[in-house]
């Protein structure tokens, strides 16, 4: 767990850290777009780069919640959260559909957990 | 030319009122719910490191963006630096930048202040931004502002309540179920993000992010690793496309 800055701690830290770390490096890229949008050339290879790494980060993320699970999801086999993945992904390439993918996947893993515990 | 335009007073509500309650309609027919059920799992998150349900909610107005919401919620769980909090956020938001980019020009209107595309811009996330790239060139130029921040207060209203359902859901519902809610992030991520592929590129990024990200942890950790392994797993990705469009550009 990242504990909070010291000098900064105090009953509004959460506030001041979703701010500070959250909010602004998001929203400072929607305002840079503003700034800049009638110079950049949306089809530049620097942002296909820029795109590709984000989806990359993206997967990550995915991966890390997955495998190093929080809370009550630590306590699902992984073998079951994997399952739920993979059932989901399957369905996505079959059908396009992401929210009948979501569904399933989601019973397979509520399932799954009550099934083996 | 709009039917009967011309005086401000007597265009305005058609500008602006109509076409901003078909917008929240059209939103909240469908798409808003799906975007909230991938929010849902933020609130969840949220309460699993001990955070006030109102910094969940208020996430939700004002970061309005899941991967980065997750992302900062997730990692404060695996105790990862703020600076690499930070800077893993807003590597994973860059993707705005050209998403704005390429939507502002849609709802350009003549005479349109910075405070109002500053506005437009912060709505911008990926169901927005698809959506209106689909439906905006059909709507006549004058209500497409209205039509999009209507679309776009909805998105963000139901997203809203969804992520303060899903701190509350999180304390009462049996424990295979509260795990459900945590799972909603990845599966809904992994699963939009396969949708959207749209050549090699994107499917490389998406298999070396997978597998580089557990190595990285381990090799790295201290949340540097998700950064480490985006940048290489991103630029492979790229590389490869590259190459490929150079080949076949040379074929």
């Amino acid at each position: 767990m990242t504990q909070p800055i010291a000098f900064l701690d105090g009953p509004w830290w959460p506030y001041l850290a979703l701010v500070l770390f959250a909010v602004l490096p998001t929203e400072i890229w929607r305002w840079l777009a503003v700034a800049f949008a009638r110079k950049l050339d949306e089809n530049s290879p620097w942002l296909e780069w820029v795109r590709l790494v984000a989806t990359s980060l993206l997967a990550g993320v995915v991966a890390k919640l997955v495998l190093a699970a929080p809370g009550a999801l630590a306590g699902v086999p992984l073998a079951v959260r994997l399952a739920a993945l993979a059932v989901a992904v399957t369905i996505v390439l079959a059908w396009r559909r992401v929210m009948l993918a979501v569904l399933v996947g989601e019973v397979v893993l509520i399932g799954g957990a009550i099934w083996l515990s | 030319m709009a039917p009967g335009g011309g005086g401000m007073t007597e265009a305005a509500p058609n500008q602006w009122l109509r076409p901003w309650a078909r917008g929240f309609r059209d939103a909240a027919m469908l798409p808003a719910w799906i975007v909230g059920l991938s929010l849902m799992g933020v609130g969840t998150l949220a309460r699993d490191v001990g955070y006030p349900v109102e910094a969940a909610v208020l996430s939700t107005f004002l970061v309005w963006a899941g991967p980065s919401q997750v992302l900062f919620f997730a990692s404060i769980a695996a105790g990862a630096a703020w600076s690499a909090i930070a800077l893993a956020i807003g590597f994973a938001s860059l993707r705005f930048l050209p998403m704005t980019v390429s939507l502002l020009p849609l709802l350009r209107r003549p005479g349109q202040s910075v405070a109002q595309q500053m506005l437009i811009a912060h709505f911008v996330a990926v169901t927005a931004w698809v959506e209106a790239l689909r439906r905006l060139p059909n709507i006549p130029p004058e209500q497409r502002v209205g039509y999009f921040l209507g679309f776009a207060n909805a998105l963000i209203v139901v997203s809203a309540f969804c992520t303060y359902a899903g701190f509350h859901l999180a304390g009462i519902v049996p424990t295979p179920v509260a795990a459900g809610l945590l799972c909603l992030t990845p599966i809904f991520f992994l699963s939009s993000m396969v949708a959207g592929v749209r050549g090699l590129g994107d499917a490389v990024a998406i298999g070396f992010g997978l597998a580089l990200a557990p190595v990285a942890g381990w090799a790295i950790g201290g949340g540097f690793d998700l950064i480490a392994s985006g940048v290489i797993g991103g630029s492979i990705a790229f590389l490869i496309q590259r190459w490929r469009k150079a080949r076949k550009a040379g074929a």
